[in-house]
């Protein structure tokens, strides 16, 4: 047993393959108690908010203010309310309501903007200007007031019994807060989804089950491939031929196929994440079965197994004894690739909307199916999706260099 | 003995494998029936973003396949001949359908979803969203309608009648004129006897049009060539039984050719399945378009330039584009794509984040209000209680779950944004219209309203009605039952579904659990149209719409929310689907449409929203526009849009609904 782990790790690729995994599982672990929030719990109001720091505003009103005489502050608040297309599409509107273009200088804020304030009417329509063009100026128009002004803001409260606005303090421009002392920031670093919950935590619960729906399936599927594939291949016979019957029945219809229709008549009611695994295992086990029974049928004329037969052991403790352990190397590394593919799976069905139900727990599909109801990929919210493919792509990649670093340990052929 | 036990073997598989495709397959028995109820293609497209939903399983029937060979023949044939014959006269040679010119053409999206079926004004499964739906905002571009309802401003205006129509002293009758310049597409004139057969028709044949006006129109009388005379069904009291319906029956169905209708009567012998099946290629229209082009990928319309619609008396032009073309296209997604991509210009389908495409992907599209909610609503999608389910039939059950429900995140989230808030618009049986919210007081039902997301003041009113967690598991007992129910909606009815997570959550926050079930449309459909029975279990709270904006409105939507008539018909398309019996309530709605005092009007509407706010048989969850209407201004231009200076103004309706249709006339190239 030592020199075989020994053997395994120095394995390179099971060793990567390994620590990728082991890490994807310990962030499952330990994520959860460093953050525990639910994760369908819905926090934001409004759909896929950006990854970022939110830091409350109300908070940092009351939080203790700091001044900052940074040069470039005002250059950077203008800059990031008026940008250089902004004032293009200004000198055009200028210049199509009759003004000459060498008067306006679109790099003279002050002036571009006296000019803009005199001259804009939200109500001109000049020509070969759409509705679309319209609302970009009074968008535009809109934002670009009082961005000169170096006056404070004034936080003022409306007094409950005169109903006046009463000034409680100023905001100067040069005034900053340490956001550690604010009293609420939500860090989401992968921003929200379609219901505002948050992706990060989100995703760490639906790893964990999508990582279980893949346990649970890849156990079913291995154990009843294993069972199958022994008895059929030990037995022989009409055993065998009933038994492999069966299989090629299934190999020929595609076990996807078969998955949708079975989903799809069990109805949503009663899909939860466990009976999903246990349909996608119960629809993956043949190529597992077939493949033990060929090697099955190749040990059992080995001498020590007729040994065996001779000293009238029950078939059972024949294929438990002198059978199972020859072939365990070969079971491993199956099971983890069904492992893999039953995380795959599980995907698949739910982009298809076939997946367990909504409410009850996330999984890296359902998360996936929501991301396109709501189009996430055409807005371009890659916060939505692309961690997810990710993450499905890490798993699955991680287990297939574990399959094969065993490969490389168990198989002489492939042996160095 | 081998080549045997060979045989049976293969005998053995060939059972199991159809052991098994039985078993898969008999779970949805349902979906083969459905083309036969969806008598309701209206609220289809007003239905959420409901992709892959109904309309597209209508059963297209095998002509299909036939039909685009026929039709590129036809343009061709049919050369410009004056007058008399058959003359749709297309003078250029006619642009392949799948290179149309693009500064001809306007192009669609979220309308049509599966192919045609059929051209058959007289049949209400024809799946041609492009052409036929006579709804309260009825389809004009190529079957018209004697008058043209304009959602914003209330009122019918002539199309194909001469002039506003007129009640006789007793409202029993309407009558009104046709317009001496309407003719169809072969050049005769459009006469009060065509109107006359059209409603003789639909009654011989018992079609749906029938079936939804017959027992509140007594007969359509032609009383000479250009005169049409309606004839309201009496009561008892000899009063009409309902003029509002009366009205709106001006305003929604299609005049059609009384020759062409005796043709197809010929042609199905009478039988009213056969008339009703007939896919009518050759149907007589008097609109500006008709087909040009349809299969399985789009569906394009071509303008008739003998319309007679360029008379003075109407629009005095042509309408702007040469074709009006629809890609039928996947989903949502796919569509959104190309509207994108300026493939599509006239958007009717839900684009979520709407506003994204023109903030940051800075494209030239535009809603009709350029800030949220975009739209204007019409349409109020409600949560429904089954008042069967145990515990729901106690009022502060009912009324604690709506006081939880989080309805801003339901707006934000679920309608991003595409939707006014309740604060903007309080809750009542009114749509967000302003001439809608001036039929009924605001501050005599003020008391009733309730925020949301309120859960201390729910729990209070659970805790004083009683109903409480005696037994500490968490959740509240009614009468010794744990109060747990369903909240459902159809399956991919994204925002629908989005919404009832949300009121999923609001229920374990009072110790009500709710747990989400989304069936497929074709189970839930069939489920919850059933008012002869009680709901099944898993129906405890569930969606549906309401009625949107038209000439009855709002009376037909109070009566479809309220209305005991609609208890134990075995197939209710109209609503009040969770059965709410108020005697009340059913005696103003009766009242309504024969009052005609403004005054007393407002006093029974008031009355109807106070029994609604305090009854809570229903919820509405967000408001929702007739139709969407995102436009994408990289060929056209001069869509209508808020303060867009019509007169009367263009209502959002993909300028092919109602008045909308005038927008077409006001179209223009962005680079001519």
């Amino acid at each position: 047993m030592k020199h075989l782990l020994q053997q395994i790790s120095r394995s390179g690729k099971f060793v990567a393959g390994f620590s990728i995994f082991a890490t994807i599982l310990l962030i499952v672990l330990i994520y959860p108690l460093v953050v525990p929030d639910p994760p369908l719990e819905i926090i934001g109001q409004g759909t896929f908010f950006e990854p970022g720091i939110y830091v409350n505003v109300y908070d940092s009103i009351s939080a203790p203010h700091y001044t900052l005489n940074l040069d470039e502050a005002a250059e950077q608040r203008i800059a990031s309310r008026f940008k250089a297309e902004d004032r293009e599409a200004m000198r055009g509107w200028l210049v199509g309501s009759g003004m000459p273009e060498s008067e306006i200088d679109i790099a003279n804020t002050a002036q571009l903007l006296d000019q803009w304030f005199a001259n804009f009417d939200p109500t001109t329509r000049l020509p070969g200007m759409t509705n679309a063009d319209r609302n970009y100026y009074i968008r535009l128009n809109n934002s670009i007031q009082g961005l000169l002004s170096t006056e404070a803001a004034v936080i003022a409260q409306m007094n409950a019994e005169t109903a006046v606005l009463e000034e409680t303090g100023t905001v100067p421009q040069t005034a900053y807060v340490n956001v550690n002392q604010v009293a609420n920031v939500r860090v989401l670093p992968l921003g929200t989804d379609n219901f505002g919950r948050d992706v990060l935590t989100q995703l760490v619960r639906a790893t964990g089950v999508s990582l279980q729906i893949g346990f649970v399936a890849g156990i079913i599927a291995t154990v009843i491939g294993l069972a199958l594939g022994l008895v059929s291949g030990y037995v022989g016979g009409l055993v065998d031929d009933v038994i492999m019957f069966i299989t090629n029945l299934f190999i020929v219809i595609p076990s996807f196929v078969l998955l949708i229709l079975i989903s799809f008549s069990i109805g949503q009611e009663q899909r939860g994440a466990i009976t999903i695994a246990v349909v996608i295992g119960f629809t993956s086990w043949v190529w597992t079965a077939r493949a033990v029974r060929s090697q099955v049928i190749s040990l059992r004329n080995r001498d020590h197994v007729n040994l065996s037969k001779l000293s009238g052991h029950s078939i059972a403790h024949i294929i438990i004894r002198d059978i199972l352990p020859y072939i365990a190397s070969y079971v491993i590394m199956a099971l983890i690739l069904q492992i893999s593919s039953g995380i795959l799976a599980e995907a698949g069905l739910s982009i298809l909307g076939l997946g367990p139900k909504t409410t009850d727990v996330p999984t890296l599909g359902l998360m996936m199916n929501w991301a396109m109801i709501y189009q996430a990929h055409i807005l371009g919210k890659w916060w939505a999706y692309f961690p997810i493919i990710v993450t499905i792509a890490l798993i699955a990649f991680s287990m297939n260099l574990m399959n094969t670093g065993l490969d490389q340990v168990f198989n002489p052929a492939l042996r160095d | 003995m081998k080549h045997k036990n060979r045989l049976f073997f293969v005998l053995l598989g060939v059972l199991l494998a159809l052991a098994l495709t039985l078993g898969a397959c008999g779970s949805t028995p349902t979906e083969e029936e459905e083309p036969a109820d969806v008598a309701v293609p209206a609220e289809e497209e007003a239905a959420p973003a409901e992709e892959e939903a109904a309309p597209v399983e209508e059963a297209a029937p095998a002509e299909e396949e036939a039909a685009p060979a026929e039709e590129e023949a036809a343009p061709a044939e049919e050369e410009a001949a004056p007058v008399e014959e058959e003359a749709a006269p297309v003078e250029e040679t006619a642009a392949d359908p799948n290179s149309l010119p693009r500064n001809e053409t306007l192009y669609f999206n979220g309308q049509q979803w599966g192919s045609v079926v059929g051209w058959n004004p007289y049949s209400n499964s024809n799946n041609n969203a492009m052409a036929i739906a006579q709804q309260d905002n009825a389809r004009v571009t190529m079957f018209e309608t004697p008058y043209l309802y304009n959602m914003l401003d209330g009122q019918m205006y002539p199309l194909l009648a001469d002039g506003a129509f007129a009640w006789n002293d007793a409202r029993t009758e309407i009558t009104f004129s046709i317009n001496p310049a309407a003719h169809w597409n072969d050049g005769t004139p459009v006469t009060a006897e065509d109107v006359a057969y059209t409603w003789a028709t639909h009654v011989k044949y018992n079609t749906p049009t029938a079936a939804g006006n017959i027992d509140y129109i007594e007969n359509v009388v032609a009383v000479d060539a250009q005169t049409v005379l309606v004839q309201a069904k009496l009561n008892d009291e000899g009063a009409a039984v309902n003029p509002l319906i009366v009205e709106a029956f001006l305003s929604s169905n299609y005049v059609i050719q009384k020759a062409w209708t005796e043709t197809l009567e010929a042609r199905a012998g009478g039988d009213a399945t056969a008339l009703m099946a007939d896919p009518a290629e050759d149907a007589a229209f008097s609109g500006p378009y008709y087909k040009y082009f349809a299969d399985d990928t789009k569906v394009v319309m071509i303008r008739d330039d003998n319309y007679w619609g360029q008379d003075a008396s109407m629009w005095g032009k042509l309408p702007v584009p040469k074709y009006l073309a629809h890609t039928i296209f996947k989903d949502n997604a796919a569509g959104t794509t190309a509207l994108q991509a300026g493939e599509v210009d006239v958007s009717q389908q839900f684009n979520s984040n709407v506003q994204d495409l023109w903030l940051q992907d800075g494209l030239p599209i535009s809603t009709y209000l350029p800030d949220a909610p975009y739209g204007i609503g019409a349409s109020l999608p409600t949560a429904f209680f089954n008042l069967q389910s145990p515990g729901l039939d106690q009022l502060a059950v009912r009324k604690a779950i709506a006081m939880a429900v989080d309805y801003p995140t339901i707006i934000a989230n679920a309608m991003t944004d595409q939707s006014a808030t309740f604060d903007q618009v309080p809750r009542s049986l009114m749509n967000p219209t302003p001439g809608e919210q001036a039929l009924y007081d605001q501050t005599a039902v003020a008391d009733l309203q309730w925020v949301g997301n309120d859960i201390e003041g729910a729990k209070a009113l659970l805790d004083e009605a009683g109903i409480v967690d005696s037994d500490g598991d968490g959740w509240r007992e009614y009468n010794g039952e744990k109060l747990s129910y369903v909240a459902t909606c159809p399956n991919g009815w994204s925002d629908w579904q989005a919404a009832i997570e949300v009121v999923a959550a609001a229920g374990a926050e009072i110790g009500i659990e709710i747990t989400t079930n989304y069936p497929e449309w074709a189970v839930y459909q069939t489920v919850v149209t059933k008012s002869d029975a009680p709901l099944p279990e898993g129906y405890d709270i569930f969606m549906m719409w309401s009625d949107g904006a038209g000439p009855t409105q709002p009376w037909g939507r109070i009566r479809k929310l309220l209305s005991s008539e609609f208890i134990g018909m075995a197939s209710n398309w109209n609503g009040n689907w969770g059965q709410y019996a108020n005697a009340d309530a059913d005696a103003l709605i009766q009242a309504i449409p024969n009052e005609t005092d403004p005054a007393v009007l407002q006093e029974m509407y008031t009355e109807l929203v106070r029994i609604y706010l305090s009854d809570i048989p229903s919820f509405t969850l967000m408001y929702r526009p007739q139709s969407f209407h995102t436009v994408n201004e990289s060929v056209w231009t001069n869509f209508p849009y808020e303060g867009d200076g019509t007169n009367p103004p263009v209502p959002p309706l993909d300028l092919t609904d109602g008045w909308s249709i005038a927008g077409l006339y006001n179209l223009e190239l962005v680079n001519p």
